[in-house]
Parts: structure tokens; sequence; C-alpha cells
């Protein structure tokens, strides 16, 4: 089983005031889930966006001119860069942070969509409290967060899905088998949006889309992420043994609230995954992936056909089918969770086609058409209606009083595949198989002895002779779940290191 | 989706986690939205309160 993991960069705004820093609203509220002050942990050594997976590295990546404009004001800023992104890695092995200006939380590493699940969830909660607290202190109900990928004036910002990759699976293998898969994937996965849009191009109200991010994408291969956005991201930033893996860093995913659309988006890719990697994906090559996105978001009838390199011509729903077909071909039978996935995918693909209406609830972007549609009718509005741009907007609140999607799931009208209590231990504990949990377990037991960390390694303070955990090949769960137990029993981290080394010693 | 005539919300598949149940039954698992009337008034009572202008006045800066 892979291990896999979703970044979510929210939307933030403050409405008392006229213009909205979102350098320092997305810095204040990280700092407001602090109890203690801030303490400089973050080791931004591990990170290299250049390296291109195609085998170049990159001297720069792009960005809009107007960030352009804005960066020369931030390197103004009476903050250190360290202040600015205000890096905290949390209890439950997550990563909390203001990343490009935006608010973004980090699920750890995990191993089995529940668990993802449960953790996305969390991070909602955790976003949703440190904003209670900011609010406390500003005195009144002024800071509002958005799970969503717009703000519907040609502004776009990421929730990206990461998955642990073989190394020895060839980049190309990799492109050839996702592009197809990736562009149709917003049938399930879409969180839908009103009115169109482009980079820096403004916003064109009306027409109903199945995506939020189709009309940011730009190329068909790329390491940007910021510009000139790509359907497959080259980014080669492993944060593990880069020998042995690769990190696929998705970035043409929108941001769910049905925790079923976010289920099928992890789990159908994770199992294209593992059928690129036994050489058994479909073989379909798209004449134009770039238009084909934006094509297939703006047809929420599902009947648009793009065009194949053979000649022939597919529906989103065509090319889902291929995908899902050839899964259940070769990975029936392989494991619980490929089960129901594979059982759901063609499900959903089925009622996509053949009765849409029980997937509210369930993916988004028919849940939040159903909603608008009902409102229009109710007010008698059309899609060229601003009100709807709002509305949109609002169902991705995070606000249980205000955001309408929570409205509809006090209501009991969407498909709650966690609880309470899974997302409330989400909170406090990471997965406990994987080294995210780890990670949690060490802030948890020795905060005050770590001096950096990054995502694959953990290096603490003090004068004995090996002071780091290494991760960067720790993924075998029962290797993970005997390490936590030396760093549960451990009464120092000196302790837990060397009753660790001496371990693996003896295994070798 | 024109043809659609809510805002009754037609039930969804009966319950299609007995069909695949796992891996996500164990613990809680998920839950069947509820069948009956949906609070339609109390929705669209939360909606209207909706400022029209508000996505207008949304700005943010271009993240990844």
């Amino acid at each position: 089983m892979r291990l896999f993991g979703i970044e979510t960069e929210y939307g933030i705004t403050r409405d008392d005031v006229s213009e909205t820093d979102p350098v320092v609203e997305s810095m204040e509220l990280v700092r407001a889930h602090l109890a203690a002050s801030f303490e400089r942990r973050w080791d931004y050594a591990g990170e290299d966006p250049h390296e291109d997976a195609r085998g170049f590295r990159v001297s720069g990546l792009q960005q809009d001119k107007e960030e352009d404009e804005f960066a020369k004001v931030d390197a103004h800023r009476p903050f250190s860069f360290h202040d600015m992104k205000s890096d905290l890695v949390l209890p439950n092995g997550a990563r909390f942070y203001n990343d490009h200006t935006h608010p973004e939380y980090s699920t750890p590493e995990c191993r089995t969509i529940r668990d993802l699940l449960a953790q996305d969830r969390a991070g909602e909660r955790i976003l949703l409290r440190a904003a209670q607290r900011r609010n406390h202190t500003l005195g009144g109900l002024h800071v509002r967060l958005y799970k969503n990928n717009t703000d519907f004036h040609g502004h776009s910002y990421g929730c990206h899905d990461n998955y642990l990759v073989s190394r020895a699976v060839p980049f190309p293998a990799l492109v050839a088998g996702l592009v197809p898969f990736l562009v149709s994937r917003q049938v399930i996965a879409g969180a839908g949006k009103v009115g169109t849009e482009a980079q820096e191009s403004g916003y064109v109200p009306g027409r109903y889309q199945l995506s939020q991010r189709a009309d940011f994408m730009e190329a068909e291969l790329g390491v940007d992420t910021m510009h000139n956005r790509p359907i497959l991201n080259t980014r080669d930033e492993p944060h593990a043994d880069r020998r042995k893996y690769r990190r696929l860093h998705l970035i043409i995913g929108d941001a769910n609230m049905c925790e079923y659309a976010t289920a099928l988006k992890v789990g159908t890719t994770r199992l294209v995954l593992d059928l690129i990697e036994r050489g058994a994906m479909p073989h379909i090559e798209l004449d134009q992936p770039v238009a084909a996105v934006k094509q297939l978001s703006r047809d929420p009838d599902l009947k648009a056909v793009v065009r194949l390199q053979n000649g022939r011509r597919l529906s989103a729903l065509e090319l889902q089918e291929s995908y899902c077909e050839a899964a259940h071909r070769e990975l029936a039978g392989s494991d619980d969770e490929s089960e129901w996935l594979l059982a759901e995918w063609g499900e959903t693909l089925h009622l996509l086609a053949q009765d849409r209406l029980q997937l509210i609830g369930k993916l988004d972007w028919i849940t939040k058409q159903w909603l608008l549609e009902t409102f229009m009718r109710e007010e008698r509005i059309g899609w060229d209606d601003p009100w709807l741009a709002s509305l949109d907007l609002e169902y991705h609140n995070v606000s249980p009083a205000q955001g309408l999607y929570f409205g509809l799931e006090a209501e009991g009208k969407t498909w709650r595949m966690t609880t309470d209590e899974e997302v409330e231990e989400a909170i406090r504990n990471g997965p406990s198989d994987t080294r995210g949990g780890l990670r949690g377990l060490c802030v948890q037991r020795f905060s005050d002895q770590i001096q950096s960390m990054q995502w694959e390694q953990v290096r603490f303070s003090g004068r004995f002779r090996s002071r780091t955990l290494d991760m960067a090949d720790l993924f075998d769960p029962q290797e993970v779940r005997r390490c936590m137990d030396v760093f549960q029993q451990a009464h120092s981290p000196a302790d837990a290191l060397a009753a660790w080394s001496t371990r693996k010693e003896a295994q070798t | 989706m024109n043809h659609m005539t809510i805002p009754e919300r037609r039930e969804g598949p009966v319950d299609p986690m007995p069909k695949s149940p796992r891996p996500l039954e164990e613990g809680g698992g998920p839950r069947r939205p509820e069948t009956g009337s949906p609070e339609k008034d109390s929705l669209m009572k939360r909606m209207r309160k909706v400022d029209p202008k508000q996505a207008e006045r949304y700005r943010q800066r271009t993240g990844e």
C-alpha cells in the first residue's frame, strides 16, 4: 500500500477592514493556533522545487506580474522569512503554515483512505479553531476561511494530492498513464464553479462548470505551480530517499468538501498508479489535453467528447470507464480498500450517466449545482446573477454556522465517512503506521528538544552523538510501529535514537 | 441539470456500504444521508443571508 497526503491552501479574508492583508492574516491565523510563542523549527534545506522529474533543473519558477509586484512589497515587510512562514509541525504530524499568503494545512502521510479523510477533516477543524481564537482577539466574527481554489478574479490557490511512487517507474510512463485520467478525474473530484476565469484575466459570470482549477491549467507538463500551471506537475522533490522514491505532486485537483469525493479522488488515483506500476494502464493519448481539461469542465451535461491522437473521440465518462475497467481487471481482490474503491468508482460513473441526483452529498459539483439551481428557482434568478458566485464561495466557508456545505451536513444530507470521534483523534495523533504519526509523536513527547524538522527527518538538540531521526526510507508499517514503540517508551530523544540504532544494527 | 425538480432530495443508493463495506465500516464508517424532507427553509434562509456582493469583494493572492 502506498502513502499519500493532501496539502490545502485556504482562502482567508477579514471583513472589518477595507483591504485584507493576506500575509499578516495568514501569519496571525497560524500563530493563533499556538499556546506559546512561535519557535522556528522547519528546516527548508530539504525543499528544492527547481528539480524537474524530466531530468533537468530550472533556474527559476514563474509567477505572474501581479505577484512580482507583491513580492517587492513583501521584501520590505518587518518580518523575517521564518516569521512570515510561521511554520508549525502539529502533534498529529501535520504541517500548518503560511504558504504563498494562504494558511496551508498539509496532512501527515497516510496509508489508508480512512486515515486521510480523518486527517483532512482534522485540518478543517484546526483552521476553524485558529480562526475562532483570532476572532476572539479581534472582538468579532471577522476572519473567514474558505476551502476552495479561486477568488473569482483570476487568482487560484491549490489543493495538492501527493503519492509515494517507486523511482523504478520511468517518469514517461507516469505521464502516459496519468494525463488522460487526470483530465477526466474532474467528473468525480470537481468542486464545481460558477463562471469562468483565467490567470490575471478576471472573471466572466454564468456558465456552471465541474472544476475550480480547470480554468487555470495552461500546460500539459511543467515544474511551475503559480503560473503556467500544468496538468502533471514535474517537480522532483521526493522528501524521501531519492534513489528509491518519487513524490508525485498533483496540482490539478480541487479542494473537496464532500468526504466521498476526497475518497474517490485520492483512491482512484492510487489505483491508477498501481496500474501504471504493473504496466496495465489503458493506452490512451489525448490530442490536446490542456484544451480537453477546460472543455470537459465546461460541460456539466457530460456530453462533450475530446479527440484522441488516434482520431477516436471519448467523453469524460468514457475515459474514466476505460481506467475503471482496467483497474477492475488488474486489481480486483488485491485488498479491502481497493475492493471498496473499485465498487464505488464503477457505481459513481454509472450514476453520473444514469441518475446523478443520487450523488448529491457525495460529489461536490453535483451537490453545489443542486443547491444553486434550487436557489435560482426560489429567487427567480439566472446563472449570470452575481449572487451565485457569492453562494459558490459560501459553499466552501469552513464555519459550521455559515458554510453552505456544512449547512447540508448538519441536515444529514451529505455522506459522512468519518465520525466526529475519528476526526478528534486525528487532531491528537497521526496515523500509527506512517512516519507522519512518528513525526507527531516526536512533537508530543519531545517538543522542547527538537532543533529542526523536515518531512523526512527530525533533528534533536543536545550534545549526544547521533541527533537525527532519519525517515527517508521509513515506510514499512511494521518498522514504523516498532520505531514508534521505541520513541513512546524512551525517556529522552538520546535514549530513543540509541535504542532505535541498536535495533536496526541487530537487524542487519 | 435542468431536469431537477428538487429541493426534495431523492434518497441515494439504499446503502452502498453493505455491498462494499470495507475498509471504512469498522468503528463507525460512512453514514448514509438521512431520508425524509430536507430542511429546505433553513438552508434557503442561510443562502439568502449571503451577501450578493461577497464574491465581488473577495480578493486573494495567487497561490500554488
